[in-house]
């Protein structure tokens, strides 16, 4: 290849890829709900930082860890996600102490710097699915949550109520035994393109 | 000394094929330690129990709690973690930096140490240590066979400053679309994601069709073609080892004008002349072939000159010769 044809090949790349932004970040895919690992940086923030190594994955212990292909755009290409009805995070932060570049945070085990720091969404109860709201006393969120009481607590027949300690772990939505589940997490960067 | 230097190349080998079987094991491992932290070994698959009993007969000696105690190896040769000493390549680094617009000064330092040993070594990375490298070298010994039974493979010659554009070229992507462009076409990183996706997870996934398509490149375009013309990480490392202190020389004393080196050097170099440049990555092929010991490692920063025909061979001998006559 002649080096001018080269540059040419390189130019028309990136006027396309400029061109098709939303393939660039397919942000306006919502049946795609995934979060990002704990203590990841804001969604934008965290694809500039990541540099794609996979280590994040290598030691997750709950192997929740998952990375993208091709389904959330070519600038999400190989970063780690979490689909919590699969398999959701512990909160055990091992990928914030394995990650070399800081786009997961290194967060100490321990509540509170868990609750500082840990956005990875908000965990919101389907009233009409959930069977504590249908009479059937049932609770099993309430009991897998690792921030009992401070995340989510239950009111009359166990019904759940989120509260704004929850970081989004998932674990109440991977433990739902309804099916459709009545409790989902929403990511943190999806509750942002929420608000505007 | 000579005797060490001479079978370097298969020490080489030897590493090479050490840390692809390292970037096997690792995913093994962890799908042990993620079994162990389950602790149900009763609920495993009569597979996930394979795995489960070769890797803690394996692991044993080396471990007491494999479950925290195997956290200390990580990762791949793009980025990982040895007994708590984080490690990257540079051109992670670069292109972090230029992703991100800003400087993290502890992913910096991770570059460290590879980059001196650049500096001394130079382009060392290539030939010794990327798990691409073994895959590209077994596919330049099809091509060899491919050539003898006489087909036309790699048989053209590119333009070498290729891919100093597509390192170029990535850094203004990467800070355009704040996107680390280079992890997609990186093959050293590809290969240590893929085999940890097709062994942990569901399967290979998109970077295996592209690094299919540089070994294609390789068979029908130029021998050796994606490292020497395409990789970014070759470019910086060439950039990087352009004064390196470890070089390869010629004694043209014991030269004897063979051409096996030139014929062995997968970079398409140029020993016989004595010009090894920027792009040679010190794997010692040459060293390893050569008949008569002509060629050995040396300390200098800067190539000696093209210093004339062997000494044994015709072309000098010819040369004497008509002086004698004289």
């Amino acid at each position: 290849m002649k080096r001018r044809n080269f540059v040419k090949a390189i130019a028309a790349t990136g006027v396309a890829s400029l061109l098709a932004d939303n393939v660039l970040a397919a942000k306006n895919n919502p049946s795609l709900r995934f979060v990002r690992p704990p203590g990841s940086l804001s969604e934008d923030d965290f694809i500039s930082r990541c540099i794609r190594c996979g280590q994040c994955g290598e030691i997750c212990p709950n192997r929740c860890i998952k990375f993208f292909s091709f389904e959330n755009g070519v600038a999400s290409l190989d970063t780690p996600f979490i689909i919590p009805r699969e398999q959701a995070c512990i909160l055990c932060m091992k990928c914030g102490e394995v990650c070399p570049t800081g786009a997961i945070k290194t967060i100490e085990r321990e509540m509170h710097s868990i609750l500082d720091n840990v956005k990875m969404g908000k965990a919101r109860v389907d009233v009409n699915l959930c069977l504590s709201y249908q009479g059937k006393t049932c609770g099993v969120c309430y009991r897998a949550c690792p921030l009992a009481d401070v995340a989510i607590r239950t009111g009359m027949l166990e019904q759940p109520h989120v509260l704004d300690g929850c970081v989004g772990c998932g674990l109440c939505e991977r433990s739902c035994i309804q099916i459709p589940q009545a409790i989902r997490i929403i990511p943190d960067h999806t509750r942002k393109q929420l608000k505007g | 000394m000579k005797y060490i230097v001479r079978h370097l190349n298969k020490v080489r080998w030897g590493v090479l094929m050490f840390i692809v079987g390292m970037l096997i094991l690792l995913p093994y491992l962890h799908l042990y330690q993620s079994y162990e932290a389950a602790h149900a070994y009763d609920l495993l698959a009569p597979n996930e129990k394979v795995i489960y009993d070769s890797m803690e007969w394996l692991s044993k000696p080396f471990v007491k709690d494999p479950e925290h105690d195997l956290d200390n190896l990580k990762g791949t040769t793009w980025s990982g973690t040895l007994f708590g000493l984080k490690l990257s390549d540079p051109l992670a680094v670069v292109g972090q930096i230029s992703a991100g617009r800003m400087i993290y000064w502890p992913f910096l330092l991770t570059a460290l140490i590879p980059l001196l040993l650049t500096i001394v070594f130079g382009r060392f990375f290539c030939g010794w240590i990327c798990p691409a490298t073994f895959i590209y070298e077994l596919n330049d010994n099809l091509a060899a066979w491919l050539r003898k039974i006489g087909l036309p493979v790699s048989k053209y010659k590119l333009d070498k400053r290729m891919k100093y554009y597509v390192l170029a070229a990535g850094i203004v992507i990467s800070a355009t679309f704040g996107m680390i462009a280079f992890a997609a076409i990186y093959p050293p990183a590809i290969i240590g994601r893929e085999i940890y996706y097709s062994i942990a997870l569901t399967g290979f996934s998109t970077g295996m069709v592209f690094f299919l398509f540089t070994l294609l490149f390789d068979l029908m375009v130029s021998r050796r073609g994606f490292c020497r013309y395409v990789c970014p990480g070759g470019a910086l490392y060439s950039l990087l080892g352009r004064f390196r202190l470890l070089r390869i020389k010629r004694d043209v004393t014991t030269c004897n004008d063979c051409a096996k080196c030139n014929v062995v050097c997968q970079f398409g170099l140029d020993p016989l002349r004595d010009n090894f440049s920027q792009e040679c990555n010190n794997c010692t092929a040459c060293i390893a072939v050569c008949p008569t010991d002509a060629l050995s490692f040396t300390l200098n920063i800067k190539d000696v000159k093209f210093q004339g025909p062997g000494h044994l061979g015709h072309e000098y001998k010819r040369e004497i010769g008509s002086n004698d006559a004289v």
